[in-house]
C-alpha cells in the first residue's frame, strides 16, 4: 500500500513545483497534497484563487503528469438524482520524478540514437504530446514530409523501448465501491476490499491506466470512435455549470480530439533503477561476478515484471542466463561454472532444470539497512553501530545487559548510547518491571523499521529540500560572477568562480545520490 | 568461577564478634554477588559506624573481599573470600579488574581473529580458534565459544561477514550448513568503504535538522555545516 507522503515529502514536492511552474500552481498542488482529492470548486475556495486561476493551474499540473482527475458518482437524496463531479487528485511521485528527469534522459541516450533523446527530452518538457505535435516540433528547421517519416519511426523505437506509453485516461469514472459511505473518500477500516487497490490513489491510477494491450499500441492514423467519444468529455464536471470554459479547456486538458497522446512511461525507468540498485548492492557486499550474474537475470526477466517492486524473480534456467551474460563485455570471460558459483555466492534458490531465481526484496532491505546504518555510524560512531546492527539482525526486543555483552560496548557505556538513538527514533523501547523482593527494570530494545523507515524517508525529503534550498542560495551570491564574461575572471575571481563550480558539483552530484536513496526508501 | 561453599569448619567463627558474624553471614549468603555496604546498613540495621569497623576487620582477617561495581563505579561490594565475583559485578570475563571493559584486548583478540580469517579465506569459529591457538601470541587459550563471541562482533562491525555453508565451491572445505566467516569487502584496503548517500552530506547526520526549517533561525542557507562542508 502506497503511504500518504510525509511532511517533508510534501513541502520537496511543493518546492519542485514552485521552482518549475511557479508559485501560483505550487499553491494549487500544495492544496492537493495537504487535503486528498477535491473538486475544482473546493480548492478555489481553499485556495481563495480565482477560478480561473485555479483552472489554469491545474491544466499545467494536468498537463505535466502531476494531477489526475477522475469524476465520482454522489447518490442523490430523496427525489434527487445523482450527481457526478469531478476530481483532482496530486500525484506525489511523479513531482518527485521531475527531480530525476536527467537520470530518465541518461538511460534513453544510453541505448537509443540522438533523435530519440530529443524527442524524448521534448516529451519531458510538454508533459504529454500527440505525434502531431512532435511532427511540428521535429519540422521547426527541417522540411516537412522527412520530418513527419523521422518522427513516427524516432517514436516508434522510444515505444519499443517502453520508453514512452499512452497516456491515461484523462478523468476515469469512479464508482463508489458498495458497501462504503457517500464520500469514496472516506474508507472505512473494516471495509474487507483487501482484493482491490487499497487507497484512492491506487483506485483512481488503475481506473485511469491504458489497456496494457493499447498502453504501447502504436496506430498513425486511426483513432478508434470510443477514444474521441471519451476524450470529448468535459473538463468541469457536470455539477459546475461552465460549459464555455469547458469546451475550450478541452483541447488544453490533453485529450486532443481524437488524437493519441503520448507521455513518458515512468515505470519502465523505475524497473531499471531498481535493477541497477540491486546490481550495485551485489557488487560491493559479493563480488563482480555476482554483479555479472544478477544483471544478467534480471536484465532477462524485466519485461516479465508486472510491478517495480517485485519480490522474487521470475524463474530463468541458467542457459537462459548464460546467453545473456555472455553478451556483455564483463561476462565473456565468465565460465559456465564461474556462473553457478556466482548464482550461488547470490543465494539464488534453485529449482527444477537447474532454474534459479533470486529474493529482490530481501537485496532491496539490505540496501535499505545500509543506508541507515551509514547514517548510525557517522552519527553516533563504532560503538553504536555495532549496537543497532545487532538489533537490526536480531529483529526482536534484547535485554540492555544482553545488547552490551554481544555488542562488546561497555555496561556503563551501552545505556546512554541505546538511549541517544532511542530519542533520535532509530530504536524502540520497552520497560519491564520485575518485582521480587526488590522491584528490578528491565529495559528492552528493537528496531522497529516499520516505524523507522518512514522516519528516514521523512528525513531524506528534508535533506533533499536543504540541498535544493542551498544550492539556490550559493549561486544566488555568486550570481554577478556567474555572468562574468571569461576574460574578465582573473586572479581572485578566477578562484571564486572555480570554488562555485565545485560547490555546485558537489551539491548536485549529492542531491542525484540521495534522490537514488529516495527511490530505495520509496519507490523499491 | 567457582560457587563452591569451603566446609564452614573453615571458617573461624570464635574469633568474630556478634556483628561481625551478622555481617560475615550475610555477606556469605549473597556467594559472588556480593552486598554494597549501604545495603548491609538496611538489611541489618545496624549502625554505620559499627558496619564499617566490621568490614574492616573481617577484611583485615582476609575473611571477605571487596569488587568494584560495573554498573555503579564507586559502589564496592564485599564478597566472603572463598566466591570468585560474578559476571554481574565484574561485567564478565572481558572485563578488567576495575570493571572496565578491556577494549584495548578485546581489539587485539580481534585483530587477530581477522588476520587469520583472512589466511584461511573462508573459516568456521573452530578453525579461527585452532589458528590462534596454534600461533601462541596469547597468554592463555581460549575456547571457541569466547572466539566466536570475538568473531560475531567483528560481523556486527561489517568487517567480517557471515554465512553458512552450501559445501560447494568457495565452501568445499566445510561441512554443509555450518556457519563459517569471511572477510568483508568492506575491508579491502583498495577501496573506499561505501558511505551511504544521508552519511554523506551535513543534513543526514545533523543533531539539528528536527529544528531546521527554511527561513527559520536555523536553516539550510545559514547552516554552519554546510558553509563548513563547502569551503574549498
Ligand atoms: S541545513 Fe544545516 S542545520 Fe539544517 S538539517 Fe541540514 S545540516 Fe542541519
Amino acid at each position: 500500500m502506497v503511504s500518504p507522503p510525509s511532511q517533508y515529502g510534501i513541502k520537496y514536492a511543493v518546492h519542485i513545483v514552485s521552482s518549475h511552474f511557479g508559485d501560483l500552481v505550487a499553491k494549487v498542488c500544495e492544496c492537493l497534497l495537504r487535503r486528498g482529492a477535491l473538486t475544482h470548486q473546493n480548492i478555489v475556495r481553499f485556495t481563495e484563487m480565482s477560478a480561473s486561476q485555479v483552472k489554469n493551474c491545474l491544466l499545467v499540473l494536468i498537463q505535466q503528469n502531476c494531477v489526475q482527475a477522475f469524476s465520482v458518482e454522489h447518490p442523490g437524496g430523496v427525489g434527487d438524482a445523482s450527481r457526478r463531479s469531478t476530481e483532482y487528485m496530486a500525484l506525489f511521485d511523479n513531482i518527485i520524478h521531475r527531480m530525476r528527469l536527467p537520470k530518465f534522459v541518461a538511460v534513453v541516450s544510453q541505448e537509443l540514437d540522438k533523435e530519440c533523446v530529443e524527442l524524448f527530452q521534448g516529451l519531458l518538457q510538454h508533459g504529454r504530446l500527440t505525434l502531431e505535435k512532435m511532427i511540428d516540433r521535429a519540422k521547426s528547421g527541417r522540411e516537412d514530409c522527412t520530418a513527419q517519416d523521422a518522427t513516427r519511426e524516432t517514436l516508434f523505437k522510444l515505444v519499443n523501448a517502453r520508453f514512452v506509453e499512452h497516456c491515461p485516461d484523462p478523468e476515469p469514472h469512479l464508482s463508489p465501491p458498495s458497501e462504503e459511505g457517500a464520500p469514496a473518500r472516506k474508507r472505512t477500516k473494516s471495509s474487507k476490499v483487501a482484493a482491490e487497490p487499497e487507497t484512492l490513489e491506487e483506485r483512481v491510477l488503475a481506473a485511469a491506466a491504458p489497456m496494457e494491450a493499447k498502453r504501447f499500441l502504436i496506430m498513425f492514423d486511426t483513432a478508434t470512435e470510443e477514444d474521441g467519444q471519451k476524450m470529448g468529455d468535459s473538463f468541469l464536471g457536470v455539477g459546475e455549470k461552465r460549459k464555455s470554459d469547458a469546451l475550450e479547456s478541452d483541447k488544453e486538458l490533453g485529450s486532443e480530439g481524437d488524437r493519441v497522446l503520448w507521455r513518458v512511461n515512468v515505470q519502465e525507468f523505475m524497473h531499471r533503477f531498481r535493477h541497477k540498485a540491486c546490481v550495485e548492492n551485489v557488487r560491493e557486499r559479493l563480488d563482480g561476478g555476482a554483479a555479472v550474474a544478477l544483471s544478467a537475470m534480471l536484465e532477462t526477466s524485466r519485461s516479465m515484471e508486472k510491478k517495480v517492486k517485485t519480490d522474487i524473480s521470475v524463474p530463468l534456467s541458467i542457459n537462459t542466463i548464460y546467453e545473456e551474460v555472455m553478451k556483455g563485455e564483463a561476462g565473456r570471460a565468465m565460465t559456465l561454472d564461474h556462473l553457478r558459483a556466482s548464482l550461488v555466492m547470490l543465494g539464488c534458490e534453485r529449482g527444477a532444470d537447474e532454474s534459479y531465481k533470486i529474493d529482490l526484496k530481501n537485496i532491496i532491505e539490505q540496501a535499505q539497512n545500509e543506508e541507515v546504518e551509514s547514517v548510525v555510524l557517522k552519527k553516533y560512531g563504532q560503538n553504536a553501530y555495532r549496537i543497532f546492527r545487532l538489533l537490526s539482525k536480531a529483529n526482536r526486543l534484547l535485554e540492555t545487559d544482553k545488547i552490551s555483552d554481544t555488542a562488546f560496548v561497555d555496561k556503563k557505556e551501552t545505556p546512554k548510547i541505546l538511549f541517544r538513538l532511542w530519542k533520535d527514533q532509530f530504536l524502540h523501547m520497552e520497560k519491564v518491571v520485575v518485582t521480587g523482593p526488590r522491584q528490578t527494570q528491565f529495559l528492552l530494545w528493537k528496531v522497529n523499521k516499520s516505524t523507522l523507515w518512514p522516519h528516514v524517508l521523512d528525513e531524506m525529503y528534508h535533506a533533499a529540500l536543504n540541498l535544493n534550498l542551498r544550492v539556490a542560495y550559493e549561486l544566488e551570491k555568486e550570481n554577478e560572477l556567474l555572468n562574468l564574461p571569461i576574460e574578465k575572471r582573473s586572479g581572485p575571481l578566477e578562484k571564486r568562480y572555480n570554488r562555485i563550480r565545485t560547490v555546485r558539483l558537489l551539491l548536485e552530484s549529492s542531491l542525484m545520490k540521495l534522490d537514488d536513496a529516495i527511490m530505495l526508501f520509496h519507490n523499491f | 568461577m567457582s560457587k563452591r561453599k569451603r566446609p564452614d569448619s573453615n571458617v573461624p567463627s570464635q574469633s568474630m564478634t556478634d556483628q561481625e558474624k551478622i555481617l560475615y553471614n550475610l555477606i556469605q549468603s549473597k556467594q559472588g554477588l556480593g552486598i554494597w555496604s549501604r545495603d548491609m546498613k538496611r538489611e541489618t540495621n545496624l549502625p554505620d559506624n559499627v558496619v564499617d569497623k566490621s568490614l574492616k576487620s573481617l577484611l583485615g582477617k582476609g575473611l571477605i573481599k571487596d569488587v568494584v561495581n560495573v554498573q555503579f563505579k564507586g559502589r564496592k561490594h564485599y564478597l566472603a573470600s572463598e566466591f570468585e565475583p560474578s559476571p554481574e559485578i565484574t561485567g564478565g570475563k572481558w572485563y578488567d579488574d576495575q570493571g572496565r571493559l578491556d577494549s584495548e584486548f578485546i581489539n587485539f583478540l580481534k585483530d587477530q581473529c581477522l588476520k587469520h580469517i583472512r589466511n584461511l579465506k573462508i573459516a568456521t569459529v573452530d578453525m579461527v580458534a585452532d589458528a590462534i591457538q596454534r600461533s601462541r601470541v596469547l597468554k592463555r587459550d581460549y575456547s571457541s565459544q569466547e572466539i566466536g563471541e570475538i568473531v560475531r562482533a567483528l560481523v556486527l562491525d561489517d568487517h567480517v561477514i557471515e554465512m553458512r555453508s552450501n559445501g560447494v565451491g568457495e565452501f568445499a572445505s566445510i561441512p554443509t550448513g555450518r556457519m563459517c566467516y569471511k572477510c568483508s569487502r568492506s575491508l579491502d584496503a583498495a577501496k573506499e568503504p561505501r558511505v551511504g548517500a544521508m552519511a554523506s552530506i551535513p543534513c543526514g547526520v545533523c543533531p539539528r535538522i528536527a529544528h531546521c526549517t527554511p527561513g527559520g533561525i536555523i536553516s539550510p542557507t545559514t547552516c554552519e555545516y554546510y558553509t563548513k562542508w563547502l569551503d574549498f
